[in-house]
């Protein structure tokens, strides 16, 4: 251990005396606190903190992880290529223990980096609004000088606690907070699917030169849109459970996207709801938990959301949420699937909620620090920089990759799906778990969630690299052949 | 166990991609290094010698044969935890300063910080790199980072030490001071493995030696045996008139043997480095830019490296009086002219007159006696007791004490 110890400070005096890290120290600690002076986003206090912090937080996770790439590999390969190793290995120290002194040395080094920045990113955003007097004590103080003033200054008074009640419950309920997100669950149609496929084999309907295979997912899909489709005068329920919301006072929220089959003439659906614990009505016994019920008019193919008082979730989690399609619309509503409808409430708050995310770029870091101590263990410094770029990018763009050539590859399937998606899903994705896409909306970053990626990222796939390293790092010779 | 080193037809051979033989650079190589030896392995430039020194502690791996160091694998921790290494180039990591260089290594053996501190300070003074130990070593020049190199190679006190050509780089003082350093190391006990080319240098300290050529063992042997030539005689005496001369040369001729008489020459190296010790004794200035003059400068004087060196054996009883070491007649330099080569000299010229080491010698158990006996110089007194621990001669007890009295 002690000698794990000693590699590992010797690489963090290394990595600071290097002129490359202190560059990207600087230029962090330089750039974060402009971009918090200088976005402005879409103009309101929300969007201003959304832009910062989505930006703030990739421009590091950039930074960082191009640094533990280099680090990394910088480490062990000019410890090859200068030859101080010949003096480090012929001391009592295992081959593995160096590479796990190196591996130390990069990940206390990023923890400690990224504390500093996510540090500055956090006060940053919380103190942002206070110096746009956007804050609970600003209300109070604008509201007893409402009391005080005379009828005349009240008017503009009136307006400006409005704008600032309106500012800070945006801010307080769609940006500072961690909201859980339930998505109903998809209904089982295969066993539908597969009648209406035999049913159109035996009449002979089949579209010619269609593969099995693509016919029956298209057919899925149009299954799967009518059971979220209501035509005039019918309803729709979804149910949940496991809703679990941080306080019962506050609010939960429905939000939803209409599309239609016949576009309304003002582009408007005129719909009524029905929010609470429906069980009740069956069972006919007392009423516990309130029933809420709305009557909207929203426009199609965009998002809205419904607040609802959060008592309305019964006590072991259950809510239902129906929907009806009034009469008057004369067209059908369909929630487009996965993003039709979901309920968010507010499970946790938002500094736990940026915690994980920052332990979320962690992850990649350790991930990237165990790719670049493989790498060269093999490879000089500039491949091995190389490599572990060219699998940064991939693994950054990962979710888009599969998508094109699962889209591509229909022609090339047996080629692509034995070679080029096994590799593609081996690396980890650094885009589906990007802590801005849960920063922004607002999103819970459950911690199951960062366990499974925990587990996915580092205890399989990093540490099989890790181990691979060990293990050609052990066998390899270290001395250059001179003769 | 018989040897230190021990290979049994060891072979090296290195190979192209297609797995063609390129060159065999140890070829069947069987060496035997015995315990407390100085063991010379010598040859051409590319005749194998550092390929072997490589397969002994790991670095490469043997084609075919096995190689045994102090009774095991060179590239297991308990055995190189005795073993010093010193590579053919000192590779030190360029942003760590001397000290720090030295405490990492001491790290990686696991050294407590009390005696790793003491071994440092210790092992800067012996190679008389105390006052540049700040310098990031990347600004050493080669014979500075050479100096470095084997103090690390000495942290750990090795029973075995590996020394792959000790003296490039450094110039005679330094030179003659590392063939000194293993005199004296080998009367302690250890065992030292050297390879080199340098002719001169191998025939001063090699108790053995092998040449090499094509991996292959030329020749091995004492280096007396191989040398000596049983058929001549030599006689040197002191001044003589010419008459004794025309007297021994009848009694000679009457043998019916030649004869030849002239004066002896002195060796250069022992002209070179009297040269110098006089001009340091008349702290003149040197003219700057000139060759070896900038390391001599942060070389200490011989008498500094001197008496620590003695230290090292001052466990042997010698009764011989030492000559007077030249630079106790150190003149104070004015610091406001004087180049800082020089001020630097005088620096490490002082600290070193009261560890002059003629108490120690005539005692003969240095170890103990100027803890309990005299008020302790601290620096002199780690020196001593560290040096004494270096080499192991210390008990852990004398440890003890000695980091206690130098606390307080």
């Amino acid at each position: 251990m002690h000698s794990i110890w000693a590699v590992a400070t010797n690489t963090i005096k290394q990595a600071l005396r290097m002129k490359v890290a202190l560059v990207f120290i600087i230029l962090l600690v330089v750039l974060l606190p402009l971009m918090g002076a200088s976005m402005t986003g879409d103009g309101t206090l929300k969007g201003r903190l959304q832009t910062f912090v989505s930006y703030g937080l990739s421009l590091t996770s950039l930074l960082l992880c191009l640094l533990t790439i280099i680090i990394s590999i910088y480490s062990l390969t000019s410890d090859i290529e200068q030859r101080q190793i010949y003096t480090v290995l012929t001391k009592p120290i295992r081959r593995f223990q160096l590479l796990l002194g190196k591996l130390l040395g990069v990940i206390l080094l990023d923890v400690a980096l990224l504390a500093l920045f996510s540090a500055i990113i956090y006060t940053i955003t919380i103190y942002t609004p206070r110096y746009f007097g956007v804050s609970q004590a600003e209300l109070t103080r604008l509201k007893t000088k409402y009391n005080q003033a005379s009828e005349a200054e009240q008017l503009g008074l009136e307006d400006e606690i409005f704008e600032l009640e309106d500012e800070l419950y945006q801010l307080n309920n769609e940006f500072l907070t961690a909201r859980a997100s339930l998505i109903p669950p998809e209904a089982d149609v295969t066993h539908e699917v597969i009648d209406i496929y035999e049913e159109l084999e035996k009449t002979g309907q089949l579209p010619p030169g269609a593969s099995r295979k693509k016919i029956i997912a298209e057919l899925t899909s149009r299954k799967k849109l009518e059971k979220q489709a209501a035509a005039v005068g019918e309803d729709l329920i979804w149910e949940f459970n496991n809703v679990k919301p941080l306080d019962p006072d506050q609010s939960l929220f429905i939000r939803f996207k209409y599309d239609v089959s016949v576009n309304p003439p003002d582009l408007h659906v005129y719909s009524s709801w029905l929010i609470g614990d429906v069980r009740q009505f069956e069972s006919g016994i007392e009423i516990e938990t309130p029933i809420y019920t709305f009557d909207r008019k929203d426009l199609i193919r965009t998002f809205h959301e419904i607040e609802v008082p959060a008592d309305a979730v019964a006590q072991d989690g259950y809510l239902a949420v129906g929907f009806f399609n009034v009469p008057l619309n004369d067209t059908v509503v369909i929630f487009p699937l996965n993003v039709g409808l979901e309920v968010l409430y507010k499970a946790d708050t938002f500094t736990a909620n940026f915690l994980r995310a920052v332990c979320l770029i962690l992850l990649r870091l350790i991930f990237l620090a165990c790719l670049g101590i493989l790498a060269s263990t093999f490879l000089s410094f500039p491949v091995a920089v190389l490599l572990s770029l060219c699998v940064f990018f991939t693994a950054t763009i990962s979710g888009f990759l599969v998508e094109s050539f699962d889209f591509l590859s229909e022609n090339l399937s047996a080629l692509y799906s034995y070679t080029l998606r096994p590799v593609i899903t081996l690396l980890p994705q650094f885009d589906k778990f990007d802590p801005a896409k849960f920063l922004v909306p607002a999103r819970l970053l459950s911690w199951s969630l960062l366990a499974k990626v925990t587990g996915l990222m580092i205890c399989i796939k990093a540490s099989l690299l890790l181990l691979l390293a060990l293990l050609v790092f052990s066998f390899r010779e270290i001395a250059k052949i001179i003769i | 166990m018989e040897y230190a080193v021990e290979t049994f037809s060891l072979t090296k051979i290195f190979s192209d991609w297609w797995g063609r033989e390129i060159v065999r650079a140890v070829d069947d190589l069987n060496l035997r290094v015995r315990y407390n030896e100085v063991f010379g392995l010598l040859g051409p430039n590319g005749s194998g010698k550092t390929t072997t020194l490589k397969m002994l502690l790991g670095l490469l791996y043997p084609t075919k044969g096995k190689a045994i160091v102090l009774g095991g694998d060179g590239a297991n921790p308990k055995i190189s935890a005795k073993i010093g290494f010193l590579p053919e180039e000192s590779y030190l990591y360029r942003y760590l300063n001397a000290r720090e260089t030295l405490d990492f290594y001491g790290r990686l053996f696991a050294l407590p910080h009390k005696v790793r501190k003491m071994r440092i300070e210790a092992l800067l003074d012996m190679v008389g790199l105390k006052a540049v130990a700040n310098r990031p070593v990347g600004t050493f020049s080669k014979g500075m980072a050479r100096r470095i190199g084997l103090a690390q190679a000495l942290i750990n006190d090795p029973d075995l030490l590996i020394l792959d050509e000790p003296t490039t780089g450094l110039d005679p003082i330094g030179t003659r001071q590392i063939k000194d350093l293993i005199l004296k190391l080998v009367e302690r006990g250890k065992t030292i493995l050297l390879c080199s080319h340098l002719l001169a240098d191998v025939e001063d300290v090699c108790d053995r030696i092998a040449i090499l050529y094509g991996g292959k063992i030329q020749a091995q042997g004492r280096v007396r045996d191989l040398l000596q030539q049983t058929d001549k005689k030599q006689i040197t005496t002191g001044s003589i008139s010419d008459t004794t001369v025309q007297r021994i040369k009848q009694l000679i001729q009457n043998e019916q043997a030649d004869c030849v008489v002239t004066s002896p020459m002195d060796k250069l190296e022992t002209f070179f480095i009297r040269t110098v010790a006089a001009a340091q004794q008349q702290a003149q200035p040197t003219s700057g830019a000139v060759s070896t003059t900038q390391i001599g400068a942060f070389l200490t004087p011989k008498t500094l490296t001197e008496s620590i060196l003695d230290k090292l054996v001052s466990a042997r009883v010698s009764q011989e009086p030492r000559p007077e070491p030249p630079t106790e007649q150190v003149h104070p330099v004015e610091t406001s002219q004087t180049k800082p080569d020089e001020q630097l000299l005088s620096k490490l010229t002082k600290p070193a007159e009261p560890a002059q080491p003629k108490p120690v010698v005539k005692n003969g158990k240095a170890k103990t006696k100027p803890v309990k006996t005299e008020t302790p110089r601290p620096a002199e007194q780690t020196k001593k007791s560290i040096l004494d621990q270096l080499t192991g001669r210390s008990t852990p007890q004398n440890e003890d004490e000695d980091s206690d009295s130098k606390v307080n």
